[in-house]
């Protein structure tokens, strides 16, 4: 319980900080937080899979493209549509996507898995590029934010800080709530299924449809966090479903770590800012990107969050076995 | 249908091509189940080498035909010894990533050295003529890529069914703890089997320069392409390999004639329509 309550404290400590940061954050900055946010929320979506139910999937992008690009059509095309309906609409998409693309490449496991995931994204990747009349083709298409209509009142949120806001709240409390997913008895379930997939069968769980709810899940609230890359940046290019966007949350959770829930969140902190700073040195950074990427699957694979931890022990002097091996996410504190 | 030769030569073509690249992917996948992410890379890198080769010797190509090879060979061993191996240790998805991984670097690495724009190979002498074939005048260059593919599958048949080192590999495919201590050096025998997958995609890639064009986006075309022919084939099967190389070959071929809108859509259909029939590929066995 003790172990819990410090969860709680670490969560409204973290939106307390960050409430304050917009006093203290120039525009360029608060943008960069914004984004970073965002793409937290994609690399926890990532990570649910990948860390916690031990599937590689190289097409994480479809989900994340997807919600992108049906947010701007929708505020292209429906008119006077508000922020959160659209954000909806994308989410809702991508869960029957999710769970059409499921139900047909859960039957297989591990290289085919990963395999089929790719070949399915750069099938949305064609599909973007050539449908040019209602995805923009390589134009991409702009938007303009809608304002945020909350039924009694409704206000813009044209401004850099009051997206900002926003974003921390609502993208935070999806955070949040994917954290609480892990601890429930669902997210116990996806855990234990890695762990030993025929004893949990043998126990009576039906392993195949929790799989298939955590894979629709993650895909899902990819293309939430897909919707709000568009509201942010007010517009969406085919960059955003290519391969290079799985590429992008593959390095935020690589850097950050599997094995904690809190991993890919400092990864993609660090990934964000990694890459506004190396970009402004040298237009070589996918390259750099790539090195420390392959640097740390072959020698740190549990990521930054694995050495914090182990330095931590160190210090505390507790021997507990949770630094053993990658991803042992049941243990892990948020 | 006046166009029909063309068409079917043109698939025919492609599905060599196509053949080339998914024969190393599916077995090296087939020997050390791995699957290779970096393979498309390897043959992007081929094409480059035989372009600069190409350019410096003045229309060789017979010359990149013989050395792209030998350079991929040495390269994929290296990647086998020192990167893949360390990698095996943690795992299979620690594989997958690496590979994944190391294409991610080639491409930027090629795109550094050689430009983010295509580069054209041309090839001289008796392959830039044309032939008369079928009552229509075709490229003999598109003929060759095709024989070229044909010869090495034979090859490969040949080796894998009619020789010892073929018995030594199909041995430590089938259980390598045993084979190892039956006195094969299993490790080896990987090393060359990636080192040699390497080698094919470099041949594969001398070959698509003239074909295709050199260009940075190259691999992930033709990676999908061939993840589409292992899916339709089935897994680490050769023969399913052929069949699928052919189909796709000839699906994107017409394609492009009949329903130029949809041509792109044809391909993934195809793989959609398998996985939901017959997921285990049509020349698949049932996995585990």
């Amino acid at each position: 319980m003790k172990q819990k309550n410090t969860n709680y404290i670490g969560i409204v400590v973290l939106f307390l900080l960050g409430a304050v940061m917009p006093l203290v954050l120039k525009r360029y900055h608060l943008n960069m937080l914004t984004e970073i946010i965002i793409f937290a929320l994609y690399a926890v979506s990532y990570n649910l899979l990948l860390g916690y139910a031990g599937l590689l999937s190289f097409g994480h992008a479809m989900f994340f493209g997807l919600g992108a690009f049906v947010a701007a059509v929708a505020t292209i095309h429906i008119q006077g549509l508000t922020l959160l309906s659209a954000v909806l609409i994308g989410f809702l998409v991508t869960i029957i996507a999710g769970f059409l693309i499921g139900a047909l490449l859960l039957r297989h496991k591990g290289a085919y898995f990963a395999l089929l995931t790719l070949a399915f994204n750069s099938l949305f990747y064609a599909v973007a590029t050539k449908w040019h009349s209602v995805t923009g083709g390589d134009d991409g298409l702009s938007i303009t934010r809608p304002e945020l209509n909350l039924g009694f009142t409704s206000f813009p949120v044209a401004s850099v800080s009051s997206f900002y806001y926003l974003t921390l709240i609502v993208v935070g409390a999806v955070i949040v709530f994917c954290w609480y997913f892990t601890q429930t008895a669902m997210g116990k379930t996806v855990l234990l299924m890695r762990e030993n997939e025929e004893r949990m069968r043998f126990l009576g769980y039906n392993t195949n449809v929790s799989r298939l709810i955590l894979f629709t899940f993650t895909g899902a609230i990819a293309g939430l966090a897909g919707a709000f890359y568009t509201l942010h940046f007010q517009f969406v290019s085919i960059s955003a479903i290519s391969i290079d966007m799985t590429t992008a949350v593959l390095l935020m959770v690589f850097i950050g770590g599997t094995g904690t829930f809190w991993g890919p969140i400092l990864g993609a902190f660090v990934y964000i800012i990694f890459q506004n700073y190396l970009s402004d040195i040298t237009d070589r950074w996918p390259l750099f990107m790539g090195i420390i990427f392959v640097f740390m699957v072959l020698y740190v694979p549990g990521g930054l969050s694995q050495t914090i931890m182990s330095i931590r022990q160190r210090f505390s002097g507790k021997n507990d076995n949770r630094s053993d091996g990658p991803a042992q996410a049941e243990e892990a504190p948020l | 249908m006046s166009n029909f030769p063309v068409f079917f030569l043109h698939g025919l073509a492609y599905a060599g091509l196509l053949f080339l690249v998914s024969a190393g992917l599916t077995l090296v996948f087939g020997m050390m189940n791995v699957l290779n992410f970096a393979h498309a890379a390897m043959y992007m890198m081929g094409a480059y080498f035989s372009y600069s080769i190409v350019l410096r010797m003045t229309g060789q190509i017979w010359l990149s035909m013989m050395l792209c090879p030998l350079i991929l060979f040495v390269i994929g061993a290296l990647i086998e010894r020192f990167l893949l191996r360390r990698a095996h240790v943690y795992g299979h998805v620690q594989e997958l990533l690496l590979t994944f991984g190391l294409a991610y670097i080639i491409t930027e690495l090629v795109k550094w050295h050689w430009g983010n724009y295509p580069l054209a190979v041309n090839v001289t002498g008796i392959l830039n003529s044309t032939v008369q074939i079928f009552g229509i005048t075709y490229p003999v260059y598109r003929i060759f890529v095709f024989l070229c593919a044909v010869a090495v599958g034979i090859m490969m048949a040949l080796i894998l069914y009619k020789t010892r080192l073929g018995i030594i590999l199909r041995a430590a495919v089938n259980d390598n703890e045993m084979a190892n201590t039956l006195g094969v050096n299993v490790p080896l025998v990987f090393m060359g089997v990636f080192a040699f997958g390497a080698a094919l995609s470099g041949f594969a890639g001398v070959i698509a320069g003239p074909l295709l064009s050199t260009y940075p986006g190259m691999a992930q075309d033709i990676l999908i392409d061939a993840f589409v022919v292992i899916v339709v084939g089935g897994f680490g099967s050769l023969g399913g390999a052929v069949i699928a190389s052919l189909l796709i070959g000839e699906l994107q071929s017409f394609g492009v004639l009949l329903f130029p809108k949809l041509s792109i859509a044809l391909v993934y259909l195809l793989m959609v329509a398998v996985l939901i029939i017959k997921p285990s590929g049509l020349f698949g066995e049932e996995e585990e």
